[in-house]
């Protein structure tokens, strides 16, 4: 009885099925295979995705840097402007922001280009210290149009940039003739003085558009908001142009800027003096340097530019007094 | 007894299959992290070529145009404006304000060397001014490439018993920029 109750165990154990829970029967390989596989997929697309954004990170900041690094030659020395472009092979948006901290503030470029349709911020800053980029705070296009002028006060503290996209055509309507004459040499494309069109921005030395520049009084209201504008001498267009072209937060800042560059270079010709007088060279310059320095110091917003540009003017009369001339 | 003798048997094999597993794991993780570090050293390191190229280039369209730049340039204190000449009295008082300027032109050392007339090496401070040839305005401790130059005239305001004049001679501006490989 025994022997038969444990065949039949046996025959039963041996007719059951050994997957007895009924699913498939995954052996060891199988179960590797599909963990590790399932792994190293995911990890395949997880670390692509990364490196194509941080490939598309790299190419922004190359870009960006390669901008600043184009904008080298555009240091004047005789010359009262200077013109180039870039063309960039991708639809891009250029940032411009401005850093006032630091000793001389930092020009800062962002770029976001058009990848597949899709536009790829970047997190990455390309920073020049000896760069003053006057536009508006975002530019899009492929194709950008440049053009730099000497900024002295009195003496020459920095070559103004001004950036414009080539998608954006300004037009100066009843422009005094010194500035038709220097935009008709510049001969750019979108900057004109006539035969204005619709889709231009107008900007206006009489009347009401959205750019309007009262040349008398040194100023310019665009978008709702008034910045004031001056030059030592006869040059008073380099910031003009510079308010036209740039956002008011831009102007104000780079201003700013400029002004710590006013400071130093006060400062600079100020000890110059000093060793300029050693050799013979009286000029008697160093408490109006002085002056002007801690001026341009205290430098708040282009309200005050007027008070700095008396004392930079007085400055510059006096330097005509001198033996020797500093600057 | 048979049943426990099976029973002990697959256990075994058992944990043999989960040790095999577990060190496969291992293998296979180990060849990712390996080639993750070769893929990202190639990276890096041409990451690194393109900023040194771009810092060399900078070095380069600078050299040309640092001349011109308020700080360096001779303006109209020697007469007419002129250009790529450098006003050695304004570069003296430079050199003592140059913490103000370490980041300003994005390069790692600025140097001007005299090279007529030829004299011996005197590196110019304050108190050997103007006796000296090799003026060392910038020199940021970094590896750096090799310097980018460009011939400028050096001028000065020289007085001898009589006159006042203006004295100017032959330099060499150069440029070098961080070497970041």
């Amino acid at each position: 009885m025994k022997k038969n109750t444990r065949d039949l165990a046996y025959i039963s154990r041996a007719l059951t099925p050994r997957n007895r829970s009924g699913v498939l029967d995954i052996s060891f390989g199988w179960l590797f295979a599909l963990i590790a596989g399932a792994v190293i997929i995911f990890l395949a697309i997880y670390l692509s995705s990364k490196l194509i954004g941080t490939e598309k990170e790299t190419v922004s900041a190359e870009t960006g840097k390669e901008i600043g690094i184009l904008l080298n030659p555009l240091e004047t020395s005789f010359e009262s402007a200077q013109t180039t472009s870039i063309s960039i092979p991708t639809e891009t948006r250029i940032h411009n922001t401005c850093d006032e901290t630091g000793s001389f503030g930092r020009q800062v470029i962002q770029l976001d280009q058009k990848n597949f349709g899709k536009w790829t911020k970047t997190e990455v800053d390309v920073s020049f210290e000896n760069k003053y980029i006057f536009s508006n705070k975002e530019m899009g296009g492929k194709k950008f149009y440049i053009f730099s002028k000497p900024f002295s006060f009195p003496f020459k503290v920095a070559d103004l940039i001004y950036m414009s996209s080539s998608n954006e055509r300004y037009c100066f309507m009843n422009a005094p003739e010194e500035i038709v004459t220097e935009l008709t040499n510049l001969n750019r494309s979108n900057l004109i003085t006539k035969n204005c069109s619709l889709s231009d921005i107008k900007v206006c030395f009489s009347g009401n558009c959205q750019i309007n520049v009262d040349y008398g009084a040194g100023s310019v209201k665009k978008g709702g908001k008034i910045v004031y504008f001056a030059g030592t001498g006869e040059d008073s267009k380099t910031l003009m142009y510079a308010a036209i072209f740039s956002d008011a937060d831009v102007y104000e800042c780079q201003l700013k800027r400029l002004m710590l560059r006013v400071k130093e270079l006060s400062q600079i010709y100020g000890d110059k003096s000093v060793i300029v007088e050693r050799a013979g060279c009286e000029n008697n310059l160093r408490e109006d340097l002085a002056k002007l320095s801690s001026l341009a110091d205290g430098f708040g917003s282009s309200t005050e530019l007027e008070l700095i540009k008396l004392q930079a003017d007085d400055v510059a009369a006096r330097k005509e007094v001198g033996i020797c001339i500093l600057w | 007894m048979h049943t426990m003798v099976r029973i002990r048997r697959i256990t075994k094999r058992g944990q043999m299959k989960i040790q095999q597993m577990s060190f496969m794991l291992i293998a296979v993780t180990f060849l990712f992290i390996l080639v993750g570090i070769f893929f990202l050293s190639i990276r890096l390191y041409s990451l690194k070529k393109t900023a040194t190229n771009l810092e060399e280039q900078n070095a380069m369209l600078l050299v040309s145009k640092l001349a011109n730049s308020p700080e360096f340039s001779c303006g109209n204190a020697f007469g007419s404006s002129r250009t790529s000449c450098v006003d050695f009295d304004k570069l003296i008082v430079l050199k003592d304000r140059i913490s103000d300027y370490s980041g300003f032109w994005g390069v790692a050392k600025i140097e001007l060397r005299k090279i007529y007339p030829g004299e011996e090496d005197i590196l110019c401070d304050e108190k050997n001014y103007p006796n000296c040839n090799i003026l060392k305005l910038l020199d940021k401790k970094v590896n750096t490439q090799p310097a980018t130059s460009n011939f400028v005239a050096l001028c000065r305001k020289e007085k001898t018993e009589a006159i006042i004049y203006d004295k100017c001679e032959l330099a060499l501006l150069m440029i070098s920029s961080e070497s970041k490989k």
